[in-house]
């Protein structure tokens, strides 16, 4: 009989031992049900001014035929026959690492640095290139988008912002990177693969003002990494 | 007698808890397991801005804005790396939300590439 009564204990024993450490995992296990939001970011500068990830220029209506890639400062310009327009590309395929092409992109930004503003606040549009352009070669008169002013329409900007001195424009103060321009809807469709990634050409969404508006950009070849060209790429991988 | 009767007994309940045991770890279905991704609670899935902060040519700081209001009180890690130094920090979510400054513990010099990884932790 002490010897039944001993076993019996000795599997009540080994009984609770088992709970426990089933109790064990669960507590430890169970931390993973934290909330967590990752997102990743990739940011492409336009820095060292050798670097190959990104490329811009701006072209000039009044100097047609004149390429302007190695220029440190780029111009978007309302005025009558000098009308100037503002290029950018950024290289998607040096996000290191590699944004999939099934990430869902949250926000995409583009940053640049105004180094000078309009007295008057001016809308400037943003549309997405749909052919190539190279920063060595391109002119007013070889862009892709072609000559005539006030082409493509502004309704099919991708999107705007206004910059201009007078109190309550969007960015009316000089040394500082503009806000506002966002091209999330164009950066997916680059990682998705359903549109090909040629960049933006930035001009005032009313060219040919009598009263010429220009615009100034600190550009790639300024070699300033405080001023450089960005643009700001957060995603996720898991919806 | 009574014996007999408590060894089966006790059996039956060493099952039973071997069973609630596998049964509590299996709560760990909405994280990520293996090879399959499921989706884990987070307290946004909106597009949150960032920018760097930069001091001379080096990355000093991350300011992340648009954070919800349901993200306050959560931990905010950012780290950023340039593919030869990687550096971070991390604070915490005003109860508004709105915009944080991460300040990194090692300023990191800017590249033409870099990656911002951000980790909301909470609340």
């Amino acid at each position: 009989m002490r010897t039944r009564t001993g076993l019996a204990a000795a599997i009540a024993l080994v009984v609770v031992g088992i709970v426990a450490a089933g109790a064990a995992f669960a507590a430890g296990l169970s931390l993973t049900s934290q909330a967590l939001t990752p997102y990743r970011t990739c940011v492409l500068s336009g820095t060292p001014a050798t670097t190959t990830a990104v490329i811009d220029a701006s072209v000039r209506q009044a100097t047609a035929t004149t390429n302007f890639g190695t220029s440190t400062t780029n111009d978007i310009a309302s005025s009558t026959g000098a009308n100037r327009r503002l290029y950018v590309r950024f290289d998607l395929t040096q996000c290191s690492p590699a944004i999939p092409s099934s990430a869902v992109i949250r926000l995409a930004t583009l940053r640049m640095y105004v180094t000078v503003l309009p007295a008057a606040c001016r809308t400037v549009d943003i549309f997405r290139v749909t052919a190539t352009w190279t920063e060595a070669a391109i002119t007013w008169n070889n862009q892709p988008f072609g000559t005539a002013i006030n082409n493509p329409a502004s309704g099919s900007a991708s999107d705007t912002f206004a910059a201009g001195t007078p109190a309550g424009c969007q960015n009316l103060t000089a040394n500082l990177y503009i806000v506002g321009a966002t091209v999330t809807t164009d950066v997916a469709a680059f990682v998705a693969g359903t549109a090909t990634n040629f960049g933006w050409m930035l001009r005032d969404d009313v060219e040919g003002s009598a009263t010429a508006r220009t615009q100034t950009y600190s550009a790639k070849n300024l070699g300033t990494a405080s001023q450089a060209p960005q643009l700001v790429i957060t995603y996720v991988t898991v919806p | 007698m009574v014996a007999r009767r408590a060894v089966p007994l006790l059996a039956v309940l060493g099952i039973a808890g071997v069973a609630v045991a596998f049964a509590a770890s299996l709560t760990l279905s909405p994280g990520s397991l293996g090879a399959d991704l499921e989706s884990v609670p987070r307290c946004t899935a909106a597009g949150l801005g960032v920018v760097q902060n930069v001091s001379g040519t080096t990355v000093v700081s991350v300011t992340v804005s648009s954070v919800p209001a349901a993200c306050g009180g959560a931990t905010l890690q950012a780290t950023v790396n340039n593919q030869v130094t990687s550096s971070g920090g991390s604070t915490t979510v005003p109860g508004g939300g709105g915009s944080v400054t991460v300040t990194l513990a090692l300023a990191v010099a800017i590249t033409a590439v870099e990656e911002v990884d951000l980790v909301i932790t909470g609340p």
